[in-house]
């Protein structure tokens, strides 16, 4: 269950994992591991784009919800579910995190030339996070942009649950 | 050069070292010029030179050279030691560390040598020694010695078989050699041995020189000067074939009693990467978290030689833990040391007479807490010079001596360190602080704060009382610095000041920031740690006490009022149904306060993990720990939970007022 990181990784191999039914794909060479769900620890007053932490092998790294991001609705992960911890450069410093997948499929390469924008009232996801839509098989691969999907807020206000 | 070379870095660190030591030095050669004092100036810029221009900082041993002149003659007793001379030697040294921040030669050094402030200095150091200056000829190694005739030399230089290993560059002693005449150089290939019995990384050459030049023999044997446990001779030729006035050294003395390994005066010490000590820190934390788990499993396996062994662990891990803490120590003298300077310049700069005392400089704190107390005691001493201490004719007219005193101490008590700026000046204007706390809107016209919850504002953000801003202090954005600092840190700010008399602030600080012992409680199914050194006591919450419908949310406890916070409340959780709850008190900027929790789990040894940038901002929390059965637990800042609620209570409250 585990994958060891790729920092060989070329650029167009992508991992895809499932939100809603959706296929996303990140790159796989910022993917340090994939685990099934563990406990988390809810961070009190935490925006709520990064509710809670997870303990990775004695590393403690916050959860991003990107459901949150995308503008999906929350959902209850099912068996299938997976962490999918990575490992980027947030704000210039190396960071781990952790985001949660309904399930995980595969790793498979992506054209980056062929990739098409998302068009206008295409999808509710704000553009930014988006990098591309790729075409695999049947079906459409929603590519993440990693280098702003897990970008802080600053202006952390609108997006910080009510405070007590 | 790809990767800094070892020998380089230790150049660079040894270098920063004794510019350091240099500063203080020049800083006691003020007080009083002892002959040691003098000596110990002339190594230091001695040290440096020879070994610059040995690892590629030649621009800095250019410059040092003439440094070294000035420093030479006050050694003969031809120069005196008076303020001027120390102005321009404390500037000079400052520059030499701006060179060697150059990181060797190169564009930025050549910059910094062509520079105003290069020609300003040497000039001066030039009319002090009564050199002629020097034309500032990049490559050729002034030398201040008059020019005298022109003679012939032979220098053999044999460099010992390890020279290579520890940084010696022989190329660029034969350059430097070259650059002082007309120099043949024929390399000895004699000694080196066949290719099946050659040790690549040893030195087996020597070189023979012949040089024509019009420098002394000191000179040549300059060049020399860190090459000693090399085979050097220096004989004079005879000029156009007259008898030959040899005279031969077998190996170089050590010319002006230049330490040759400033190593070794340090005795039995290792010098260690920081990074390193963070590494094994780190790695300590987990051995820590892992103790903690093997304990639980111990406890619930009822095996009794597991458990004797868990105990043994526990006793090693904890023997462990305090050796490598000890090793993170550091006096906290390495900071005091540099405020020296920042008064002396000070004083100058604002016009008043400032000694500053200092002790307790021996107390030792964590490295981590040194590395980030020195932009806040530089602030708070700049506002007690500017602020604090009078100018001296209104000192005189209030019968204070004219010299002011400022007082810098440390000392420990329990788990912290206690530092105190003290100045014998005017002391904070209760009145003036409580008009501009109204103006700022930081309190309301008709509260009746104490004199120290008003002394308290002066650290918040925006906040200055003095009336003309000057370059030194006044825009108010000093003593916030030093909250957010000193909050950062895990401590805390005091201020006690007399009217007339002075001033005192006292940062309190935790002596480690990577280990604490903390109070385990449970809300709901989440663990929190509270840090054990802010805990006072654990009460039962009176049920009555939370049914309560009145908005009382205080408690008498032995005939004191505390006001208590609910945790549930202040995270955002919803309200717990447990029936019985406990209150925490514990101290947060000098108030009692009660947390209110649903369960006390017992005590713990933590291993503060920072927060990520997507919670380094998240008010009350003060980083997250890992516990013996994995799970994670958030660590709260009692400072900043109370400051967050008691400000939430305030946006509450405003619309109704």
């Amino acid at each position: 269950m585990t994958a060891t990181p790729q920092t060989t990784a070329r650029p167009d191999m992508m991992l895809i994992f499932r939100l809603s039914g959706e296929a996303f794909a990140i790159p796989v060479g910022c993917v340090h591991e994939i685990l099934d769900p563990i406990p988390m620890a809810p961070v009190p007053n935490a925006p709520a784009f990064a509710p809670a932490l997870v303990n990775v092998r004695g590393t403690i790294a916050p959860l991003i919800d990107i459901r949150q991001r995308l503008r999906m609705p929350a959902a209850t992960p099912g068996p299938a579910a997976r962490l999918i911890v990575l490992e980027l450069p947030v704000l210039g410093t190396s960071t781990r995190l952790a985001i949660l997948g309904d399930a995980v499929e595969e790793v498979i390469e992506v054209d980056l030339a062929a990739l098409e924008p998302v068009p206008d009232l295409g999808a509710r996801w704000p553009e930014q996070y988006v990098q591309g839509i790729a075409r695999h098989g049947d079906g459409l691969v929603i590519l993440l942009n990693p280098q702003t999907l897990f970008q802080p807020d600053t202006l952390s206000g609108a997006d910080r649950s009510a405070v007590a | 050069m790809d990767e800094v070379n070892p020998a380089v870095a230790t150049f660079i660190q040894e270098a920063q070292e004794l510019l350091e030591g240099l500063e203080a030095l020049l800083l006691d050669l003020e007080g009083a010029a002892a002959p040691e004092q003098v000596d110990a100036v002339f190594r230091a810029l001695h040290t440096i030179k020879g070994s610059g221009s040995m690892f590629g900082f030649t621009a800095l041993a250019r410059f040092t050279h003439h440094f070294e002149d000035a420093f030479d003659r006050v050694r003969e007793g031809r120069l005196a030691v008076d303020p001027r001379l120390i102005d321009l030697s404390l500037r000079a040294r400052d520059h030499m560390m701006a060179l060697l921040a150059c990181g060797g030669d190169g564009p930025e050094a050549a910059a910094l040598e062509a520079s105003g402030e290069a020609a300003h200095l040497l000039a001066a150091l030039a009319e002090i020694t009564g050199a002629v200056p020097a034309p500032a000829a990049a490559g050729q190694p002034a030398r201040a010695a008059a020019p005298g005739a022109l003679r012939r030399w032979r220098v053999r230089f044999r460099p010992e078989a390890d020279a290579l290993k520890n940084g010696m560059r022989p190329d660029l002693l034969m350059a430097e050699l070259s650059a002082l005449g007309r120099a043949e150089i024929r390399l000895d290939l004699s000694a080196v041995p066949p290719l099946d019995r050659l040790v690549p990384d040893e030195s087996c050459l020597a070189w023979d020189v012949a040089l024509e030049t019009d420098q002394p023999r000191a000179a040549i044997e300059a060049v020399f000067i860190f090459a000693d446990d090399a085979e050097l001779a220096i004989e004079e030729m005879a000029p156009a074939g007259s008898a030959a006035t040899a005279r031969t050294a077998a190996t170089a003395p050590p010319p002006g009693g230049a330490p040759a390994r400033p190593r070794a005066a340090e005795g039995e010490s290792v010098r260690v990467a920081a990074t390193r000590l963070d590494e094994i820190m780190d790695q300590l934390g987990e051995l820590v978290i892992a103790q903690a788990r093997l304990q639980q499993i111990a406890q619930a396996s009822d095996n009794p030689l597991l458990e004797t062994m868990v105990e043994e662990t526990e006793r090693l891990v904890i023997g462990l833990r305090d050796s490598t803490l000890s090793i993170r120590m550091l006096p906290i003298e390495v900071v005091f040391g540099k405020f020296r300077r920042v008064v002396r310049d000070l004083s100058a700069e604002l016009g008043k007479d400032v000694a500053l005392v200092t002790e307790g400089g021996a107390t030792e704190i964590d490295k981590t807490v040194i590395d980030r107390l020195s932009e806040p005691l530089v602030h708070m001493i700049r506002n007690s010079m500017d602020h604090g201490i009078e100018p001296a004719g209104a000192r005189r007219a209030l019968g204070k001596p004219e010299r002011g005193t400022l007082r810098l101490s440390a000392w420990q008590e329990g788990g912290e360190v206690l530092i105190a700026i003290e100045d014998d000046g005017a002391g904070l204007d209760a009145e003036a602080i409580r008009t501009k706390a109204v103006e700022r809107g930081l309190i309301a016209p008709d509260a009746q704060p104490s004199a120290a919850e008003l002394y308290q504002l002066i650290f918040a953000p925006g906040f200055s009382t003095a009336r003309a801003l000057s370059s030194v202090s006044g825009r108010g954005v000093g003593m916030d610095a030093v909250r957010t600092t000193v909050d950062a840190l895990r401590g805390a700010v005091e201020v006690a000041s007399t009217p007339g008399q002075g001033t005192r602030v006292t940062l309190r600080l935790p002596v480690t920031l990577a280990i604490i012992d903390g109070l385990l409680v449970r809300l709901g199914t989440s663990v929190f740690v509270i840090p054990l050194a802010a805990v006072e006591e654990c009460v039962e919450l009176d049920s009555a006490e939370r049914h309560r419908e009145s908005g009382r949310t205080m408690l008498c406890i032995r005939e004191h009022l505390v006001p208590f916070l609910d945790l549930d409340e202040v995270f955002g959780r919803p309200p717990s149904a447990e029936p019985r709850r406990r209150i925490v008190i514990v101290k947060a900027d000098g108030q009692r306060l009660g947390l209110v929790v649903d369960d006390i789990l017992g005590q713990n040894q933590t291993v503060i993990k920072t927060l990520s940038v997507y919670h380094r901002e998240v008010a009350g929390l003060a980083g997250a720990t890992i516990l013996g059965d994995g799970a994670v637990a958030l660590i709260i800042d009692v400072a900043t939970l109370a400051r967050a609620a008691a400000a939430a209570r305030d946006v509450a409250q405003r619309p109704a007022a």
